[in-house]
């Protein structure tokens, strides 16, 4: 496989004015050139190679933007270089602007008063978008969802759910090699989520089309992220399998606890309780959590001592969640 | 077909606004109640004045100037700075520079569609009633075809110029202020609001080293002269033609420069 993507020690830096406190402040502004640098990427470097799904996680902030900004070429970096499909994509963003697509989450690139069908025969024709890859695209949609009764319907009057898959429908229509997707699933309900990752995942082994993913919801990743790259503050963290992530930390299993009375009593108990084992206790209004490492404890054991001396109302046990993972991650660092 | 794409833009503009009816509507009656009040003002700049003729030009020289005025300016604003603006502040600018083709002509053809129907909509219908009610008083000849050459380029100046301020938007992320300076501006100098003829010596020479003029002052003038000498048109369309080249050079320009900051230091 070739890479289709090749990021080289590739560092993003902003000038901010350092902007002061009131009136007086902001009219000092006015003149000020104190300017500081930050830096928003960090020296990243990864190449991602075709037809790859890549979840690409950080929390708010972390410099995730500005690094699709860059690889569609909206953005310069300040060091280190980019190549998108064997073109420097800020040199030659018009050029690969044809083979890329994007849906930005919250924002729509249709056509706002316009029937969808609309918005697609003008893609086509804006892409150059030869008709009978044009027709087999759309029959590939119909297959795959329902969107007969989309066609028709102006995208201003469309729920933000339907919004986002005809947005995400649109930016595979010229067939592009790569496609950028920010947070396409934010703020929908759970079956459309489903109904867009599984649109995803076709799409991509169709087409084989590489995808690039942003987001904050687990399930995303879960279901469509062969590998993980996570990002802070800028920095690279993490770039693997997702299957070599959770084996990194697979073995912790968490045992959720409602006891009778008192949860942050119980709680505090507990800790003594279980005190030597490797477990760590938490609590929040409604459950205590106990999380524990299955190389070391047998959740069964930890059981067996907690119920010895308390009623227990409710109790699940949950795999550790990628979240959880990736919290951990920001907490120990991988090692 | 390297058009395609772009007429496809057009077509989509003329569908969107056939979306929005009432505002059509709405803005041919705004249209009427400001005619009415121009129609009332040099009514009474003429009778204060004393004479039929005013700097040449009589009341309803004068009037069919202005009505003209506005309905090519209903038709040439393209409102560029706003959506330039509004673009970049709530960050939809990503969405349009990653379309396959340059930024400005993605904004000027997308726009396009709405020069089509308000042509239709506002410009031909004051034309006709212009001449069916002053009976004759527009000639009807070979200047048509000059004025519509003249009005190409009046479009791709008044542009260019729409597009430069929209790029000063990158500087200070606020519309408001600019666009309404731009407007009083351009409509002003460029004898839109009141005929070049009226105004004062020394303002007259100034104007005329601008490019304002090119926008409604020159097609207007080539279209309500009715026995247009050669040399005059063309000396008329050559200035045009000048500020075309000029500016639609230095708005690129400026355009790209510009870009290469948001690009270097960030949105």
């Amino acid at each position: 496989m070739s890479n289709i993507i090749e990021i080289k020690n590739v560092t993003k830096e902003f000038k901010v004015l350092n902007r002061r406190e009131g009136l007086k402040g902001s009219l000092k502004d006015l003149f000020s050139r104190d300017y500081k640098t930050i830096r928003a990427v960090d020296n990243i470097s990864m190449t991602i190679a075709q037809g790859e799904i890549v979840g690409y996680l950080g929390p708010n902030g972390a410099g995730k933007s500005t690094t699709i900004k860059m690889m569609t070429g909206v953005l310069e970096p300040t060091f280190g270089q980019i190549t998108v499909n064997g073109n420097l994509p800020y040199k030659d963003r018009t050029r690969n602007a044809q083979e890329i697509g994007v849906v930005f989450g919250q924002r729509s690139q249709l056509w706002w008063s316009l029937p969808l069908i609309e918005s697609f025969k003008l893609l086509k024709d804006i892409y150059q978008i030869p008709d009978e890859g044009y027709s087999s695209m759309i029959k590939l949609y119909k297959s795959l969802v329902d969107i007969e009764p989309l066609l028709h319907k102006p995208v201003r009057q469309m729920s933000l759910g339907q919004r986002t898959l005809s947005d995400i429908l649109a930016a595979f229509l010229h067939n592009p090699k790569i496609v950028f997707l920010d947070e396409p699933t934010i703020g929908l309900d759970v079956s459309m989520k489903n109904k867009i990752r599984t649109l995803i995942h076709a799409l991509n082994k169709e087409k084989n089309t590489t995808v690039i993913l942003t987001t904050h919801d687990m399930g995303d990743v879960d279901a469509l992220c062969q590998r993980i790259v996570i990002i802070d503050k800028g920095k690279m963290l993490y770039d693997n399998d997702i299957e070599h992530l959770k084996g990194f930390f697979g073995s912790y299993r968490t045992l959720k606890i409602r006891p009778d009375g008192d949860i942050k009593d119980h709680s505090d108990a507990m800790k003594n309780e279980l005190a030597g084992r490797s477990v760590s206790v938490t609590s929040d209004d409604e459950w205590i959590s106990i999380l524990v490492n299955e190389d070391k404890t047998k959740v069964m054991d930890v059981l067996n001592v907690i119920q010895k001396s308390r009623e227990i109302r409710d109790m699940k046990l949950e795999e550790i969640s990628t979240e959880e993972v990736i919290r951990k991650i920001y907490e120990e660092g991988v090692k | 077909m390297k058009l395609k794409k772009y007429f496809a833009l057009t077509r989509a503009g003329i569908l969107e606004s056939f979306q929005f009816r009432l505002a059509m509507l709405v803005m041919v009656a705004g249209n009427l109640l400001y005619l009415t009040v121009v129609y009332f003002l040099w009514k009474a700049i003429y009778a204060s004045s004393g004479t039929d003729v005013v700097n040449g030009m009589t009341f309803s020289d004068t009037l069919i100037y202005l009505v003209l005025a506005t309905a090519l300016f209903n038709f040439m604003e393209m409102y560029a700075v706003w959506e330039i603006g509004r673009s970049i502040q709530s960050g939809k600018i990503v969405l349009d520079l990653l379309k396959p083709m340059p930024f400005r002509s993605y904004l000027f053809w997308s726009y396009s569609g709405t020069f089509v129907t308000q042509f239709f909509a506002t410009f031909l219908p004051t034309f006709i009633i212009v001449c069916v009610v002053t009976g004759g008083a527009v000639p009807l000849g070979i200047n048509l075809l000059y004025f519509v050459i003249s009005v190409v380029m009046a479009v791709i100046i008044n542009y260019s110029i729409d597009f430069m301020t929209g790029t000063i938007c990158i500087y200070t992320e606020s519309i408001w202020g600019i666009n309404i300076m731009k407007q009083v501006i351009v409509l002003l100098l460029s004898g839109a609001t009141i005929p070049i003829a009226f105004f004062p010596e020394p303002l007259k020479k100034a104007v005329s080293y601008m490019p304002f003029q090119s926008i409604y002052n020159t097609p207007l003038s080539i279209l309500l002269n009715g026995s247009p000498k050669a040399e005059t048109v063309l000396s008329a369309l050559g200035v045009q033609a000048f500020w075309c080249i000029v500016l639609l050079i230095i708005s690129n320009l400026f355009w790209k420069f510009s870009l290469r900051k948001i690009t270097v230091n960030g949105g």
